[in-house]
């Protein structure tokens, strides 16, 4: 058995797809973090205090968790689902009722977009708290501002799909709020319905903005974030020494 | 004729040293104090960490799906308003001001407010000496604590104040006051009255944003609480427990 794990770890197409050894030396637990896409947005090593629970509490990471199962089970209503004001409420009762796991997708899918609204303001909020937007971390807070806003789009437009009298009538209401703008407002109203009033044209932009363009630019500005978290330095909480009075000044 | 430029010479011909001293600076190299090197590998420790709060929020998902299902009503019916109608509930906070101003300041001025400050935040901050410590001085906590609790009963009241008397109430009739002017006034307070507290304690740039972003968001919780919770049938307040007409405010999840 050794034999054989050893034979395949060992072999050019194991070493073609792990480009490092076993991970209990510090060079080859260095490799994993390098030589992997995912693991290469962390650094090599961490600073203790940044990955304390009570920092972040864990909360960008959960965001950006909400956001992939988002993504997942939103594909897989997809396969069910057309943006047709005559279609789309059968096909929401068809995926409840008929199709296997379907109720059970579209329930994680809700909770888990009123959840990603929350997790990202409570996100928001500690890192306003922990003055993590500071130089030189503005931009990033910027790139969050948008983050946050995209995130609020993308729960709105999904909002409409299910064409019953909720989505119907809390659309008209958060459009009408848009049509208050003076003099350009009445023109927003209209282009985010394609119309004067919620209708098919305006199931179908909302449909395109909802699984096509906001979360094209959630996954690029979530990459930028992630990245900008690196350059930045890490963490913000790594600078702050244990104790306030052992205070020491930082470049 | 005076000044006459030679491209030419702007920049040093055939780079025999392209550097030089040009400015001494105040600075440190790298290591100094930064004391203590108390870092740990990200591997596997933030890949354990990272893989159990995936596993945990997929958990907790899962479970409550399975529990409570997405709310589904009648097909959508353009003749029929509901009643109450009311925007999902991250819009709550929006809908709520309109019921006590002017659109173009519930709908417009206020939120563009909001996001111009959230975006001028980090250049108005920039000390970053206190940078990734929660609430940035000991006084801090109870700075923030109080000014919540200020807020929410600020707020809270506010809104109960427009639902039974208003401004109306007490004689004013002009639309300018009433929809402007008005709400504009009681905005100002609203920030000006902790502010004016604060200020005797010398407080810190950091300190006074604190202050406001608390006003802010306990604010948008507040009206966002008032909306989708305590507004039934016509948009006028009820306890959450009882609703006219068998209205239940959670069925708009
Ligand atoms: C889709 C939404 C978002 C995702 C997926 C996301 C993800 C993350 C992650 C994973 C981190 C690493 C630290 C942590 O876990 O807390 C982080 C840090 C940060 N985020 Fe976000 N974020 C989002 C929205 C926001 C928003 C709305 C803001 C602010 C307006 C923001 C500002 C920041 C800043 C400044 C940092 C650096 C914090 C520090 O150095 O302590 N992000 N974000």
């Amino acid at each position: 058995m050794a034999n054989l794990i050893d034979s395949i770890t060992s072999s050019r197409v194991w070493k073609s797809f792990f480009r490092h050894g076993w991970p209990d030396d510090e060079l080859n637990r260095s490799l994993v973090m390098t030589t992997n896409i995912f693991f290469h947005l962390h650094p090599v090593k961490v600073s203790r205090r940044s990955i304390r629970a009570t920092y972040t509490w864990g909360l960008g990471v959960l965001a950006a968790i909400l956001f992939v199962v988002l993504a997942v089970t939103g594909t897989l209503i997809m396969f069910y689902y057309v943006p047709s004001t005559e279609l789309a409420y059968h096909n929401i009762i068809d995926l409840q009722t008929k199709v296997p796991y379907g109720q059970l997708m579209r329930n994680m899918h809700r909770w888990a977009a009123h959840g990603m609204v929350l997790i990202v303001v409570l996100h928001m909020a500690r890192v306003f708290y922990t003055g993590a937007y500071k130089p030189p971390r503005e931009f990033n807070w910027i790139v969050g501002v948008v983050l946050l806003l995209l995130t609020l789009g993308a729960s709105f437009t999904g909002y409409l799909l299910p064409w019953d009298q909720l989505s119907y009538w809390a659309i008209t209401v958060g459009t009408n709020i848009a049509g208050y703008t003076p003099l350009i407002g009445p023109k927003i109203r209209l282009m985010l319905l394609g119309g004067f009033e919620v209708g098919q044209n305006a199931l179908t932009r909302f449909y395109a903005l909802h699984i096509m363009v906001i979360p094209l630019l959630m996954t690029l500005l979530i990459s930028l974030h992630l990245w900008r978290v690196r350059k930045d330095g890490g963490l913000a909480a790594q600078n702050i020494p244990e104790r306030p009075d052992s205070r020491l000044e930082f470049q | 004729m005076a000044v006459e430029n030679k491209p030419d010479e702007r920049f040093v011909r055939g780079p025999v040293k392209t550097y030089g001293l040009m400015e001494l600076v105040r600075g440190r190299s790298p290591m100094v104090e930064k004391g203590p090197d108390d870092t740990v590998f990200s591997f596997p420790i933030v890949a354990i960490l990272e893989a159990l709060l995936a596993l945990g929020t997929i958990l907790v998902l899962g479970f409550f799906s399975l529990v409570r299902n997405a709310p589904l009503e009648e097909l959508a019916n353009p003749d029929l308003t509901t009643n109450p109608a009311k925007a999902p509930w991250y819009f709550m906070a929006l809908q709520e001001l309109l019921l006590h101003m002017h659109p173009v300041l519930a709908g417009i001025i206020v939120p563009g407010v909001v996001v111009l400050f959230l975006i001028i935040l980090p250049y108005i901050d920039t000390d970053r000496s206190d940078a990734g410590r929660w609430f940035a001085t000991p006084r801090g906590p109870k700075w923030v604590y109080f000014t919540a609790l200020y807020t929410v009963i600020a707020q809270a009241g506010l809104i109960y104040f427009d639902e039974v008397m208003g401004l109306r109430g007490l004689g004013a009739a002009s639309p300018l006051l009433l929809q402007f002017v008005g709400p504009i006034m009681f905005g100002v307070i609203l920030f000006a009255l902790p502010l004016l507290v604060v200020w005797r304690f010398k407080p810190t740039r950091r300190e006074l944003m604190l202050v406001i972003f608390t006003i802010i968001i306990v604010s948008a919780i507040t009206l966002t609480i008032a909306g989708f919770l305590f507004r039934g049938p016509g948009m006028h307040l009820y306890p959450p427990w009882g609703m006219p007409d068998g209205y239940n405010p959670w069925s708009s999840l």
